[in-house]
């Protein structure tokens, strides 16, 4: 679904990003790992065609974003690291806003409804203005908007910093659903744990480049720990 | 520690693009502003030297002719153009420049210079005066909206209160980094200008000029202060940049060009002008109240004791003429003094009304002290029209001595230099001191209040978090 | 997809009470301005009615009078006799030529508070009446007006950045704009949304307070003309808000700050509607200096002096190139009054040239900056809308081409009743001239308007292309 082919992104002098290939199927969480600047969030900056690559393709169900980014971003849902919706609306009144954009059509109240209840926004809370909503309300809405999309991929970038264990959970059970749904997941990430936990694979980056790619299901929560080290220090 | 603050306030702006930039345009406008002043003030000066000249000039060689007639063909009086009408040209171009004497009128001085300008001219000349009212006060609030608001979004506000800084002498260095910022601009400006200022005048009219170019700067450093003050504390209060930024920019709006216009259309609200056409008809009304020439008659033969018209040693006709000069100007002297009044009325409420507006006391003592205000107008109106009547009260004399003697009776030369040459002193600084103290004062009360406010701000309501 | 961002847009407006503000600031500076006008355009009527009523009045006396005079019901007495052509042409019979106020001189007091509306005339001198000026406090001409224009060119264009400023700038600020691209839309999409809303909504209520605003002041929307001039202002305004939107837009595409955005735009505005017009100004009045006005006294004196101290000589000479003008059994014993018109016919013969050449340099100065117009839109407008609402530099010179024409005709009339010493007849009141005002032909005021129009829709062509076409290629983040 999200498949990367030497993508590449250069300021300068400077390389953000090594020749990446790389491909999330569906139903596939792939978890990047790595310290700040290690490319991540220029990958997904990638896929959403929001910087031009310098070389090679960012395909998204076969199609460059480059070429259609337009019709790409209609099968993919993003979820920044700062969820910021518009602080005066309500969630409601945002999830219409860019479910509206994303279909090109309204929903209806009802459906969106459905969407937020699936997501387990507290009762009440949609017709709350966002300035008083929690990260994890605000990612919650996000969540909801993907579903809205049906989107068949799915960019998370360091979803889960900032939120309290509880909420961390409950959005690695969201996640894990929309997956088991069909859908591909690429989530940058500093957390090993939920990587561990939560990924298909996982994908240590540093200094622009992707170090190595690991099944979850083969190894420990120790074992990452002492793998990721292993590329830092060197 | 406060000079070390405002060393680093004004190391910080001289690396600032944004005021590299602004500080070069409006030091530009500055120096080609008072170029083109000096340039028109010399020009017109010599203009009416020559124009007065000559006009006197035409006055004695008018030739033989009956008095009355010299007293039809009078003599022009063109207002002379102060010195420090190259910092502000005021209201110079909407009143008249000239204005012609002639035997029973006042006129109304002719040929505003608006009313030859071209249509741009009414969206506001480019004087020092404008720079200064106007550009400055904005280069000001560019300079210092960031100073407080700028450190709590970077945060290092929270690390310079850490280090002990008592905030008000945080707040007096910031002052003083702005003050020593546009002072490395204006102090050549300033200097630029007066040069130009004694260059152009006469000998002796620099140094005549010179205590009110030094009031003149006091109150323009009074109106910058109130500015830097009102910019730090809002940029205290307000909790970023941009908030800080809108909140000032909204003010200098209200205060350049809202608030002037407003403070003239309320003005005329409460102190109505009349038109032209109602006063000119009130005019013609109170002149024709002139008592009868019978009645006249018999008050001279009683003051001359004869019994019959043609005893008297006197021409009567100089007589009835110079009574007649007198009723005018008896009526003269109501209505236009009723006019003038109304319009000092409006301008006093104008410059009350920089109690929201510095803007308005700042233009009232610049004009003043420029010499380019209404009030030094109607100065200049009110000796043009003392001199008119002098000059018309010698010709009439002359008829009435002439007695009765055979044949015409014409003046020459003799009679025509009898009338001294008009010459106008204006106003000393003290008069347009106290035509300005309540602008005067309220332009104080804001640079005081400006840094009271600045100073509880930065102690009161800056907050670190 | 627009109309899902406009939408929006109007619900965040809402949601941030910016849009009551905005409602609210505009409905007061629309209704005060428009107070304002047309307080003056009440004044202008009112004082214009008072002329006209004063002149029928004294019209009506001088009839009964000279009435009484033919049946010697009374003697006529005086300095100068009542029934003589120059008493009644000069004084007793001189007519108000005036400017009525144009339908839409409530929107822009323009140049209006600066020139004559009305004269009154006498054959003697066209200068002298010309000269004239209304009553004004030079204190108030200076500050200028607080009208409809004013709001539109200077507070219109701070409150269209006002509310575009951060358009982009404040999205990308909170982080919203990465959630809206990620979205199927274009970044051209979202502006054009955002713009369309801002713009349609500031101009729809300009519009309707301007409409509103005069039909409450009493505007005759019954007319064509009317209609014309209306849609053209509209048109005006709307091309001008394009303008600033459109430069809104050009700075919101350099992905600088929200406070970088308004110290930018405000620069701009600064240059554009402050600075730009004073410089302009600064060259036409350097470049092409208007002569002085006291040399242009000097000459006219000078010019007076000689034909006073010939004046009898003028007269004869006068009479010997029109002997039908000379008194029918009368010795050439000159009186004063054809002294005085003879001596004023000359003065104004050799100061004709003066004249002109000071007319000459007046237009040549007028023309350059008539050019320097297309420096800047906010120059452009007030051009147009002083056209459109009849208060302009152009409408007055159509005045008094008009009061030219009427003066000469008067003049025609009275003077060779003067030289041979007519004395008017109750019946002859009827044969005088009758002055009355012609409004510019519409095709006067397209011409001037349309040039001023293409102009502005050049400017704001321009900064929307350029606009629109950097925003569309500018990227999420960097």
């Amino acid at each position: 679904m999200l498949q990367a082919i030497g993508l590449t992104k250069t300021y300068g002098t400077q390389t953000a990003l090594h020749p990446l290939d790389l491909e999330v199927k569906p139903g596939e969480i792939f978890c990047l790992l790595g310290a700040n600047g290690a490319g991540k969030t220029t990958t997904i900056n990638l896929f959403l065609n929001f910087i031009e690559p310098s070389g090679g393709r960012a395909l998204i169900n076969g199609r460059d974003v480059a070429e259609y980014p337009l019709e790409t971003k209609k099968e993919i849902a993003y979820i920044p690291e700062q969820v910021s919706l518009y602080r005066n609306l309500t969630g409601m009144e945002n999830l219409e806003y860019f479910a509206t954009l994303a279909n090109g059509r309204e929903l209806g109240r009802a459906k969106l409804m459905e969407y937020l209840r699936e997501v387990d926004l507290p009762a009440g809370a949609e017709d709350r203005k966002v300035s008083g909503y929690s990260k994890g309300m605000r990612q919650k809405i996000v969540i909801a908007m993907a579903m809205a999309k049906q989107a068949k991929a799915l960019l998370l970038d360091e979803p889960t910093s900032g939120l309290d264990p509880k909420a961390s959970n409950e959005f690695s059970r969201l996640i894990g659903r929309l997956a088991g749904q069909g859908t591909a997941v690429l989530m940058a990430t500093h957390d090993l744990f939920r990587a561990k936990e939560d990924g298909s694979r996982v994908g240590i980056m540093r200094q622009g480049k992707l170090r190595q790619v690991l099944n979850t299901d083969e190894f420990g929560h120790a074992d990452l720990e002492r793998i990721y080290l292993e590329h830092m220090h060197d | 520690m406060i000079g070390y603050i405002a060393h680093k306030e004004m190391r910080e702006m001289r690396r600032d693009g944004r005021f590299q930039v602004a500080a070069g345009i409006v030091m530009t406008l500055l120096v080609v502003s008072v170029a083109i002043g000096w340039e028109q003030y010399v020009t017109v000066s010599r203009q009416h030297e020559q124009a007065r000249a000559e006009t006197r000039e035409q006055w004695l060689t008018q030739g033989k002719k009956n008095p009355h007639s010299a007293a039809h063909y009078g003599v022009y009086a063109f207002k002379p153009k102060s010195p420090l009408s190259l910092v502000d040209r005021g209201a110079d171009p909407y009143t008249g420049v000239a204005v012609w004497l002639e035997a029973h009128k006042q006129n109304e001085f002719k040929y505003k210079p608006a009313r030859d300008a071209n249509t741009l001219a009414r969206f506001g000349d480019l004087t020092a005066s404008s720079v200064m009212q106007l550009l400055i006060p904005l280069l000001i609030i560019l300079m210092s909206f960031s100073a407080f608001a700028g450190e709590k979004e970077q945060g290092t506000l929270r690390l310079l209160l850490s280090m002990g800084v008592a905030r008000e002498k945080l707040a007096i260095g910031k002052a003083l980094g702005i003050a020593g910022g546009l002072g490395t601009l204006l102090v050549p400006a300033a200097v630029m200008g007066s040069a130009a200022l004694m260059l152009g005048s006469e000998e002796g009219a620099f140094s005549a000029n010179l205590p009110r170019l030094a009031w003149m700067t006091a109150s323009y450093l009074l109106y910058f202060a109130a500015f830097i003050g009102l910019s730090l504390t809002v940029s205290a209060m307000a909790r970023t940049g941009r908030l800080a930024l809108v909140c000032l920019l909204g003010f200098w709006i209200f205060n350049g060009l809202a608030a002037p216009r407003l403070m003239s259309d309320v003005s005329r609200t409460i102190y109505r002008t009349p038109s032209s056409f109602a006063f000119a008809r009130e005019m013609e009304s109170e002149l024709k109240k002139e008592q009868s020439e019978e009645a006249l008659k018999r008050k001279v033969m009683a003051q001359y004791k004869v019994e019959k018209m043609e005893d008297l040693p006197v021409n009567f006709q100089g007589i009835a003429l110079q009574a007649s000069e007198e009723h005018g100007n008896e009526v003269y002297d109501r209505l236009y003094g009723q006019l003038w009044d109304t319009f000092e009325a409006q301008n006093r409420l104008q410059q009350q009304g920089a109690v929201v507006a510095p803007l308005l006391a700042m233009r009232s003592v610049s004009m003043g002290l420029s010499g380019t205000d209404f009030a030094q107008f109607r100065d200049f109106s009110v000796a043009a029209e003392q001199y008119r009547r002098q000059l018309i009260e010698v010709l009439n004399d002359d008829i009435t001595k002439a007695g009765k003697q055979e044949g015409p009776h014409l003046g020459d030369e003799r009679l025509w230099a009898k009338a001294p040459p008009f010459v106008y002193e204006a106003p000393g600084v003290g008069r347009v001191l106290s035509q300005q103290c309540w602008s005067l004062s309220l332009l104080a009360v804001w640079a005081t209040s400006g840094a009271a406010l600045a100073g509880w701000a930065a102690t009161r309501r800056l907050r670190a978090e | 997809m627009i109309s899902t961002i406009v939408k929006q847009e109007w619900r965040l407006l809402q949601a941030d009470r910016t849009l009551g503000a905005v409602v609210l600031l505009m409905g007061l500076l629309v209704g005060y301005s428009l107070y304002n006008g047309s307080a003056w355009v009440g004044f202008q009527r009112e004082t214009l009615a008072g002329a006209e009523a004063e002149q029928s009045k004294r019209l009506a006396k001088l009839k009964q009078d000279l009435e009484d005079f033919e049946a010697g019901r009374k003697e006529p007495k005086g300095f100068q006799d009542p029934r003589s052509a120059g008493a009644i042409g000069g004084v007793t019979a001189a007519p108000h030529v005036a400017m009525p106020p144009a339908p839409l001189a409530t929107l822009a007091i323009g140049q209006s508070d600066l020139y004559p509306y009305y004269f009154k005339l006498n054959p003697r001198s066209k200068q002298a009446i010309l000269a004239n000026d209304e009553i004004e406090n030079p204190t108030n001409l200076l500050a200028g007006r607080f009208d409809l224009a004013f709001v539109l060119i200077y507070l219109f264009p701070l409150l269209i950045l006002a509310l575009g400023y951060n358009m982009v700038a404040s999205e990308r600020e909170q982080g919203t704009l990465l959630l809206a691209l990620s979205q199927p839309v274009t970044m051209g999409q979202l502006v054009a949304g955002k713009v369309l809303l801002r713009g349609g909504l500031l101009l729809g209520l300009v519009v309707a307070f301007t409409l509103a605003g005069a039909l409450v002041t009493g505007v005759d929307l019954g007319s064509g003309t009317v209609w014309l001039r209306l849609g053209l202002w509209i048109a005006m305004m709307t091309l001008y808000a394009g303008f600033w939107f459109g430069l809104a837009v050009l700075v919101n595409s350099w992905q600088s700050s929200s406070a970088t955005n308004a110290l930018t735009l405000a620069g701009c505005w600064l240059g554009l509607v402050l600075v730009a017009p004073s410089v302009a100004n600064l060259l036409a009045t350097s470049l092409y200096p208007v002569p002085s006005r006291v040399e242009m006294v000097q000459a006219m004196r000078r010019a007076g002096k000689e034909a006073q101290l010939k004046g009898s000589t003028l007269l004869a000479k006068y009479m010997e190139d029109h002997p039908e003008l000379m008194p029918e059994g009368e010795k050439t014993q000159p009186d004063f009054a054809s002294i005085t018109y003879a001596v004023q016919m000359e003065v104004d013969k050799q100061v004709q040239p003066v004249l002109d050449q000071f007319d000459r340099q007046v237009t040549r100065q007028q023309e350059f900056a008539d050019r320097f117009r297309f420096i800047s839109p906010a120059i452009l407008a007030q051009s147009a809308m002083n056209d459109l609402a009849g208060t302009s530099l152009g409408r007055y010179q159509h005045f008094s081409r008009q009061v030219d024409g009427f003066f000469e005709e008067w003049r025609a009339y009275f003077l060779p009743k003067i030289f041979q010493k007519t004395k008017l007849k109750a019946a002859d009141l009827e044969s005088f001239p009758r002055y009355s005002f012609r409004e510019e032909e519409d095709a006067a005021i397209t011409g001037r308007v349309g040039v001023v129009l293409a102009g502005m829709a050049a400017f704001s062509s321009v900064v929307l292309m350029v606009g629109f076409g950097r925003i569309k290629s500018a990227r999420a983040a960097g």
